[in-house]
């Protein structure tokens, strides 16, 4: 992926493999005291520090509404950071480190909050010489949006002096359905530039997503088979033993196809039926990806009770616990038709993918988490070994996103011995097992990409408008009945029996993890 | 002085059943170990008491880059030629199972180039890079069959006793496929990072034109860390050594004078670098001991400015793995090395 430089006529830079540090610039967190940035951004900040990535002038601003002064803030912040932070933390650093965070107190509703927040900022950037680069990261829930943005361009925060630069980040969900996420882009069209806006899917800045396109473009033995010659299917999965624990209220709203399929399962889709780019610029990687999103098949009406399996689980056991049912968890609303289980059969209607389904599954309280993209071969013709009598497994190149990041391939081998006896063997290739050290989490990465102004590894516009177009459709057919009934499953199983059938009938299976 | 090894480095083992040892090790362990190996990394050490410490260092490296280590320790003053080797496993827990690397230890008596060809060759794990590390004097005739096979040649040209001789030597791979990887350089990455930093900022870059002096602080017997820093700020700013009586320093290609002093103070290999363009100061400073450079820019057309910065943490564990995780060629090494020839002593 290729990375920006703040000045890219440095000779000193050369034969570097870091990237050049970003311009100094302030950060402003809205949401600043949420689980989001207690658990992953001020880990990763600070992780970006100590690995010497972070621009020396940087202030990092809290905006949230609760009353706290700056060192409250900071003794908080520092107490995550020790607890969650993938590097042991130094003192002399994090002291060093949280000398640039600040705190300000404000209602998102309030514009005066963001006049004096405009006012703190001017004066940081005269104290510390962060040069008027602003990058706003909304960390709070997509009905906060609107407000922050527009209290954001009545303060005038949206723009940048000469020289300098303004950037939003947006954290997931982008919209709840197309008009939503359709207007809320046009929001944040008046507020900030397409080029300034970053759409956050953490499941892009994770290595093995990134390594999807290495796996595919630099190893000329994949990319050859990679196409519906040699393909026989596809299968996504992002798997969690997890409930909704205390999300109830965010998630109900929202069920797995929101919260999952429209953009992290779409996104590595995406990833493994693209077109190689012309270059690695974001712009080329995102429109091979929109074409992607442009060619599946379009499921709805009553297709979508054929393709699709909605399902939501019941009391049952994880992990040796017994476990509630979805129903029974606090604060659910009774009869909730809400799913915590998708099953769908995608068709991607292009040249290279013609007649190859791609079966995504994503799914709470199923036995263990994973996330996983396998693609499984077509059988060889079946005129020698099978005149012995034996069934050959196909072969099946498994990319495992987490945990165990790796890849694997299966393959037949003959047992030793003097009789012919085949079996599936595993080439098997683990991260953690070849390269030890802890790789960088998602969000170093793409709080960084943000800061250098390169958006390769965040989602433009038309790709979740894309995204929303197909889930739309079978969103639709389900709230209308015509999709078919909510299907369970009771907790610790790895999904209900209408999901088995939907790949059966393609005469597959889903695969064990 | 050469002798035996007093402390075995593992099982000992016939040469010629190596492979087959180290398979009933891992048939013994059953499913709760997994072999995995990136590259093969052969040391070749004439010192005794090295073996230990370097398969405590293979342990260490191995534990972040699965490897198959190969350690030779030459034996040359041995009055009769013979070979003994020994096998052994590094494992670190990696969630439920161990996943481990192999050590094979041979000691090879007498002076016999062939034997140290043979055993590397017939032991590495096939198809996997070849990274040897020759912690000796490199010897005035290598045997080209075996040179032509490593894919990195490290070495550390801070242990030289007589770095101009080796310099020449190491030469010879220069237009070769084989990379050079000095370890005295890799020292320097974040030095070199560092000092990058500061002009990453669009204010500062103009300043680079305009350095007249630079003050090195190395350890005492690290001058050549100092001078391949200098070699490295000499060739990527167009800097060509001047000696006017004696006395050198460097001429920029706007005629500007260079000055440069290196400095010998008790400390960390380089605890300083110091650059001045004019008014504008840049300042790498470092205490012994310290994870952190402090750095400071003062004095020019920007906000003086301090930070820390991540500096390299010295031990000889951590400069290998920074070396075998960057890959890649140095080619920046070459051209520095070419600039501070005529100042190594």
């Amino acid at each position: 992926m290729p990375t920006s430089s703040a000045t890219p006529d440095n000779p000193l830079r050369e034969g570097l493999l870091s990237r050049s540090v970003p311009e100094p610039c302030s950060l402003v967190i809205f949401g600043a005291t949420g689980d989001l940035n207690h658990r992953k951004l001020i880990p990763a900040l600070y992780n970006l520090a100590a690995d010497g990535n972070l621009p020396p002038s940087i202030s990092v601003v809290g905006f949230a509404r609760r009353e706290k002064t700056d060192e409250q803030f900071r003794t908080e912040l520092e107490t995550a950071a020790r607890k969650f932070s993938r590097q042991k933390i130094n003192d002399e650093l994090w002291s060093n480190f949280a000398s640039s965070i600040f705190y300000h107190r404000s209602e998102f509703n309030d514009l005066s909050g963001y006049e004096s927040l405009a006012r703190r900022l001017d004066e940081l950037d005269a104290q510390r010489g962060t040069r008027g680069n602003r990058l706003f990261y909304l960390s709070v829930g997509p009905d906060q949006f609107p407000i922050i943005l527009e209290n954001l361009r009545k303060s005038g925060l949206n723009k940048a002096n000469d020289g300098s630069w303004a950037r939003v980040i947006v954290e997931k969900p982008f919209g709840t359905d197309l008009p939503s996420a359709i207007e809320l882009n046009s929001t944040v069209r008046e507020v900030f530039n397409e080029a300034d806006t970053y759409r956050i899917d953490h499941y892009l800045g994770k290595e093995t997503a990134q390594n999807i396109m290495v796996l595919r473009f630099a190893n000329a033995i994949f990319e050859q088979l990679w196409n519906a010659r040699y393909v026989h299917h596809v299968q996504i999965t992002a798997s969690e033993p997890l409930g909704v624990g205390g999300r109830a209220g965010y998630y109900d709203k929202s069920g797995a196809m929101r919260d999952m399929v429209q953009n992290h399962l779409l996104q590595l889709l995406t990833l493994t039926a693209m077109e190689p780019p012309t270059d690695l610029s974001a712009d080329a990687i995102r429109d091979e990806k929109v074409k992607v999103l442009r060619s599946l098949r379009r499921i709805s009406g009553a297709d979508v009770a054929k393709y699709t399996v909605r399902a939501q689980y019941t009391a049952g056991s994880v992990n040796g616990e017994d476990v509630l049912g979805y129903l029974q968890e606090e604060n659910m609303p009774a009869g909730s038709q809400t799913e915590t289980y998708v099953a769908l059969e995608v068709n991607v209607d292009n040249w290279r993918w013609a007649g190859v389904p791609f079966f995504i599954r994503v799914g709470k309280r199923l036995p263990k988490g994973a996330t996983e993209i396998a693609l499984h071969f077509k059988s060889v013709p079946p005129v020698l070994f099978h005149q012995t009598g034996q069934t050959i497994d196909d072969n099946v190149l498994v990319i495992r996103i987490q945990p165990d990041e790796g890849v694997s391939l299966r393959m037949s081998a003959k047992l030793p011995g003097s009789s012919l006896r085949i079996e599936p063997v595993k080439m098997d290739f683990h991260y953690g097992t070849s390269f030890g050290k802890a790789t960088p989490e998602a969000y170093e990465r793409l709080l960084l990409d943000a800061m250098a102004g390169d958006a390769t590894l965040f989602a433009r516009r038309d790709e979740v408008e894309e995204a929303w177009k197909f889930v739309d459709a079978i969103r639709a057919a389900w709230d209308s009945g015509e999709g078919g009934p909510l299907a369970t499953y009771s907790a610790g199983t790895w999904g209900p029996d209408e999901a088995d059938a939907l790949v059966n009938r393609s005469g597959a299976t889903w695969r064990r993890l | 002085m050469s002798t035996d090894l007093v402390l075995s480095p593992g099982l000992p083992v016939e040469i010629g059943r190596i492979e087959k040892e180290l398979g009933k090790l891992w048939e013994e362990s059953g499913d709760s170990k997994t072999r995995a190996s990136l590259i093969n990394l052969a040391i070749y050490t004439e010192s005794a008491e090295a073996v230990a410490k370097n398969t405590d260092l293979i342990a260490q490296i191995a534990s972040e880059h699965a490897c198959r280590a190969i350690l030779i320790y030459a034996n040359r003053t041995a009055p009769e030629r013979g070979a003994k080797a020994w096998i052994n496993a590094h494992c670190h827990a990696a969630g439920k199972r161990e996943i481990c690397s192999e050590q094979i230890t041979f000691q090879l008596d007498g002076d016999s180039p062939s034997a140290l060809t043979n055993v590397v060759f017939a032991h590495l794990d096939s198809d996997l890079p070849l990274c040897l590390w020759w912690q000796a004097p490199f010897p005035d005739h290598v045997d080209s069959r075996l040179w032509s096979w490593i894919d990195r040649l490290i070495f550390d040209s801070n242990m030289w006793a007589e770095p101009t001789k080796q310099f020449a030597r190491v030469r010879q791979f220069a237009n070769t496929r084989t990379v050079l990887c000095d370890l005295n350089w890799t020292r320097l990455l974040s030095l070199r990072q560092g000092l990058a930093q500061f002009f990453d900022n669009a204010c500062a870059l103009p300043c680079l034109c305009e350095i007249d002096r630079v003050e090195i602080t190395h350890a005492p017997g690290s001058r050549i860390s100092a001078l391949l820093l200098l070699g490295w700020l000499a060739s990527q700013l167009d800097w060509k050594l001047d000696s006017v009586l004696g006395r050198h320093s460097f001429r920029a290609s706007d005629q500007r004078e260079v000055a440069f002093e290196l400095i010998e103070k008790p400390g960390a290999i380089i605890s300083e670098c110091r650059l001045t363009a004019g008014p504008a100061k840049f300042c790498l400073e470092r205490d012994k001991g310290q994870e952190f450079f402090h750095a400071r820019m003062e004095g020019g057309p920007f906000e003086a400015k301090s930070q820390l910065l991540p500096a390299h943490r010295g031990r000889i564990t951590d400069t290998l793995l920074v070396e075998l995780g960057r890959g890649g060629k140095h080619p920046l090494y070459a051209k520095a090395l070419d600039l501070i020839e005529p100042l190594i002593p």
